[in-house]
C-alpha cells in the first residue's frame, strides 16, 4: 500500500484532509490515526486570524459551502501547541500553510522545516475566503516563483495544493512543476453560493464560499485526469466528494497517487479509517499487488483497448 | 409529543451510559448522501432496561427543515448514522444551588427535563442506576412558546416535580409574552432561585443574560449555533466568548460548549450583529 509522491514516502495513500480534520486530536477517538498514510492540520497562517463571521457553512444538495476564512491560532501556536502532539503519531504529518504574499509563504517554510516532525509542506494557494490566497494560486508566474523560493528555503518535500477555480487547471500545475513541486493537491474547494431569496441574502455572512463534497467529485475526477494526461511525472493527490474505497479508487486509476477525505468526515467522523480499511479488497480487484501500479491506469474511451483482441483466438489455432 | 414535535428512541447502550444533561448528540437522518450532515440534538432522556442497564436515548425534536422533516419520517427498526455524547453539558450544581430556575424558548426545552431529574437525584446519568443524593430542591420551569399547540413534554416535567411557569406569545397559555417577562415578575413579587440554567433562540438567552447580570444571579446558558461536525473539526459553531482575563475569542461550541457561563456569552458574531 505504500506510495510515493516525489521525495515523500507514504505508508498508504490515504491522507485526510486540512480543514476538515481539525487539529487531527479531534479525530482521535474516530479514526485510528497512526494507519492512516497521512495527516493534514487545519491551515496556519503567520498570525491568528478570527475567521469569518458566522453562518460560515451551510449544506447544499451533496454538499457543503463553507466561509471558515483560515480561523486560526497562528504558526507560533501550532509550533507550541500543535505539534508536540501530532509528532507522537506514527505517521506523516504534513503541515498546510498559506501566507498573503510570497514573503510570508517562504517564512513559514523555514520556520517550519527546523522543527522537527513533518514529513512536508502543503502549500494553500487556493483557499477561496481569504482573497490573498487565492489570488497567488491563480496566477502561473506567481506560482511558480512562489514555489521555486518555499522549495529552496525548506528541505521539506513540496506540496501545492491547487484551486479549482481557474479556467485550464494543467496550466497552474505546470506551473508548479516547473517551480519544484513535489506532488499537488487536487482540489480546493469550488466558489460558490447559497441564496435565501424570502430575506434576499446570501446565507453564508461572506456571501460566497467554496463547495466540497460528493457534489464536486466528477469536477475533481475530471481535473485529476486532466493533469495527469498533460503532466504524467507530477505526482497528484485526488480530493474532491471522496467517501468510500470506491471513490478513492476512481481517483487512483484517473491519475492520483494518493488521496484527501474532507468533508465526509464531518458526516461520519469514521470514514477515513473505514476507507482504509476497504482500500486493499478493491485494489486486489484489479489484480495488482502496488497501488502505483493502478495510478493513472484510465484509459480514454476514444483509445484502443490496451489487450489486443487477437490474444485469446490466436491460442486456440495453435 | 406536540405540534410538529416528535420523539424518538435511539438505541445505542455504549452511548447512553455515558451521556450527561446539557450534551448532545449528532443525528444524521438518512444513511444516503442527502441531507449530507449529521444535526445535533440534546438528550432528552436516557432509557433504561429491565435491569436498570442504560440501553437507549431519547431525543425530542421540532420540526425545521430537510433533515428533522426526514426524521420524523424514520421508522421503528430504521438505522441511523449516530455520533456522541459531545460537548461539555450542565455538569452539576454550583455549591449552595438549591432552587433552580430553567428557562427555555421553544425546543429549547429539550435538555431540561434530564437536568432537572440529574440534579433533584432521580436519575444519575452515567453513574449507575441507583438514584443520588438530591442536590437541588426545587426545579422551576419557565417555558415560553409561539402558542399552545407547541408546548411538549409537560407531563415529563411533572413528573420530574417540576413546577411549569408558562408563556405564549398569543396568551393561549400561561403569561401572554415573552418567559423572560414572566420570570422577571416572579422574581419581582419575592420568589429567589439560587441559579438561572437558558436554552432557546438568541432573544430570549440575551434577555435571560440580562435578568441574570442585573439581579446578580449565576446563569448557565447553553448556545445552539449552527453545525456541521459536532466534534471540533470544522470551526462552523463558533461563538465569542469573553475569558478570565477580559480577552473575547471565538470558541467552538460543539466541544468547548455548548454550555457557557452566561457572564461570558457575547453576541458580537454575524448571526447576532446582523440581526439574522
Ligand atoms: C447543541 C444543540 C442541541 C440541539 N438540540 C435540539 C433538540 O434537542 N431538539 C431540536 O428540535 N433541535 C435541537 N437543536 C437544533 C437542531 O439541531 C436544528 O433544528 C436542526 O439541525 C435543523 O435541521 P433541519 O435539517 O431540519 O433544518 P435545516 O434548516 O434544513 O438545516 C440545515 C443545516 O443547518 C443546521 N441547523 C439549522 N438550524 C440549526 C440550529 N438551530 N442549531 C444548529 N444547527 C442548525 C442543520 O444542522 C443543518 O446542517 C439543537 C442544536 C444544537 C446546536
Ligand atoms: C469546512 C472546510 C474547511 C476547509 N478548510 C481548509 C483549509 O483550512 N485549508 C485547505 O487547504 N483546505 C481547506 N478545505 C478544503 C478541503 O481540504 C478539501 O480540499 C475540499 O473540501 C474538497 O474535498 P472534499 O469534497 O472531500 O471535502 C476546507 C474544506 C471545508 C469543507
Ligand atoms: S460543529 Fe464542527 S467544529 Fe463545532
Amino acid at each position: 500500500m505504500g506510495v510515493r509522491l516525489g521525495r515523500l514516502k507514504l505508508a498508504n495513500p490515504v491522507l485526510v484532509a486540512s480543514g476538515t480534520f481539525g487539529y487531527i486530536r479531534e479525530l482521535a477517538a474516530y479514526v485510528p490515526l497512526d494507519r492512516l498514510g497521512g495527516l493534514i492540520p487545519k491551515t496556519i497562517t503567520p498570525r491568528p486570524r478570527a475567521g469569518n463571521p458566522t453562518p460560515r457553512t451551510v449544506e447544499t444538495p451533496c454538499g457543503l459551502l463553507n466561509a471558515i476564512g483560515l480561523d486560526n491560532d497562528g504558526i507560533d501556536h501550532f509550533i507550541a501547541h500543535h505539534l508536540p502532539y501530532l509528532r507522537t503519531i506514527r505517521t506523516a504529518v504534513i503541515a498546510n500553510i498559506a501566507g498573503e504574499d510570497e514573503d510570508q509563504f517562504v517564512a513559514m517554510a523555514e520556520r517550519l522545516s527546523a522543527e522537527p516532525g513533518l514529513a512536508a509542506l502543503e502549500l494553500n494557494i487556493s483557499c477561496p475566503n481569504v482573497t490573498h490566497g487565492l489570488d497567488l494560486g491563480v496566477d502561473p508566474t506567481i506560482v511558480r516563483r512562489l514555489v521555486g523560493r518555499v522549495r529552496r528555503a525548506s528541505d521539506l518535500p513540496i506540496i501545492a495544493k491547487l484551486t479549482p477555480n481557474v479556467t485550464d487547471v494543467t496550466v497552474i500545475a505546470a506551473a508548479a512543476a516547473e517551480g519544484g513541486a513535489d506532488a499537488v493537491s487536487l482540489v480546493n474547494t469550488f466558489k460558490g453560493m447559497a441564496v435565501d431569496w424570502r430575506r434576499r441574502r446570501p446565507i453564508l455572512a461572506n456571501d460566497i464560499g467554496g463547495l466540497s463534497g460528493p457534489a464536486i467529485k466528477p469536477l475533481a475526477l475530471r481535473m485529476v485526469w486532466e493533469v495527469q494526461r498533460a503532466l504524467p511525472n507530477l505526482p497528484i493527490i485526488g480530493i474532491g466528494g471522496i467517501w468510500t474505497a470506491d471513490d478513492a479508487m476512481e481517483f487512483l486509476v484517473a491519475g492520483a497517487s494518493a488521496i484527501q477525505v474532507g468533508t465526509a468526515t464531518f458526516a461520519d467522523p469514521g470514514a477515513a479509517g473505514r476507507l482504509l480499511e476497504q482500500l486493499p479488497a478493491k485494489i486486489a480487484e484489479l489484480h495488482v499487488s502496488r497501488v502505483s501500479d493502478l495510478v493513472g491506469t484510465l484509459r480514454s474511451n476514444r483509445e484502443p483497448d490496451p489487450v489486443p483482441p487477437s490474444v485469446e483466438p490466436s491460442r486456440r489455432i495453435s | 409529543m406536540a405540534q410538529d414535535t416528535y420523539r424518538i428512541r435511539l438505541e445505542a447502550p455504549g452511548l447512553a451510559a455515558r451521556i450527561r444533561p446539557g450534551q448532545f448528540v449528532m443525528v444524521r437522518p438518512t444513511l444516503g448522501l442527502d441531507p449530507l450532515l449529521g444535526r445535533p440534538f440534546a438528550l432528552y432522556e436516557v432509557v433504561r432496561g429491565e435491569g436498570g442497564e442504560p440501553w437507549a436515548i431519547d431525543l425530542a425534536y421540532l420540526v425545521m427543515g430537510r433533515g428533522t422533516a426526514r426524521l420524523a419520517g424514520a421508522r421503528s427498526g430504521d438505522r441511523l448514522p449516530l455520533w456522541g455524547p459531545l460537548g461539555n453539558g450542565f455538569g452539576l450544581p454550583r455549591a449552595g444551588v438549591r432552587r433552580v430556575a430553567m428557562v427555555a424558548g421553544g425546543i429549547g426545552q429539550t435538555p431540561f427535563v434530564a437536568l432537572a431529574r440529574w440534579w433533584m437525584g432521580q436519575e444519575r446519568y452515567g453513574l449507575g442506576p441507583q438514584p443520588g443524593e438530591p442536590w437541588v430542591e426545587a426545579v422551576r420551569l419557565y417555558y415560553g412558546v409561539r402558542t399552545a399547540g407547541y408546548l411538549a413534554g409537560l407531563e415529563d416535567f411533572e413528573a420530574a416535580g417540576v413546577e411549569v411557569r408558562l408563556a405564549t406569545n398569543d396568551g393561549s397559555a400561561g403569561y401572554r409574552g415573552y418567559v423572560t417577562e414572566l420570570l422577571e415578575r416572579d422574581l419581582e413579587s419575592g420568589w429567589r432561585p439560587d441559579h438561572l440554567v437558558g436554552c432557546g433562540p438568541e432573544p430570549m438567552l440575551r434577555a435571560l443574560q440580562g435578568v441574570a447580570g442585573r439581579l446578580g444571579l449565576s446563569c448557565d446558558l447553553s448556545l445552539e449555533n449552527h453545525m456541521a461536525c459536532g466534534f471540533g473539526a470544522c470551526f462552523s459553531c463558533v461563538a465569542p466568548i469573553r475569558a478570565e482575563d477580559g480577552t473575547v475569542d471565538l470558541k467552538r461550541v460543539c466541544v468547548e460548549g455548548p454550555v457557557f457561563d452566561a457572564a461570558r456569552v457575547e453576541w458580537e458574531s454575524g448571526e447576532a450583529a446582523r440581526g439574522l
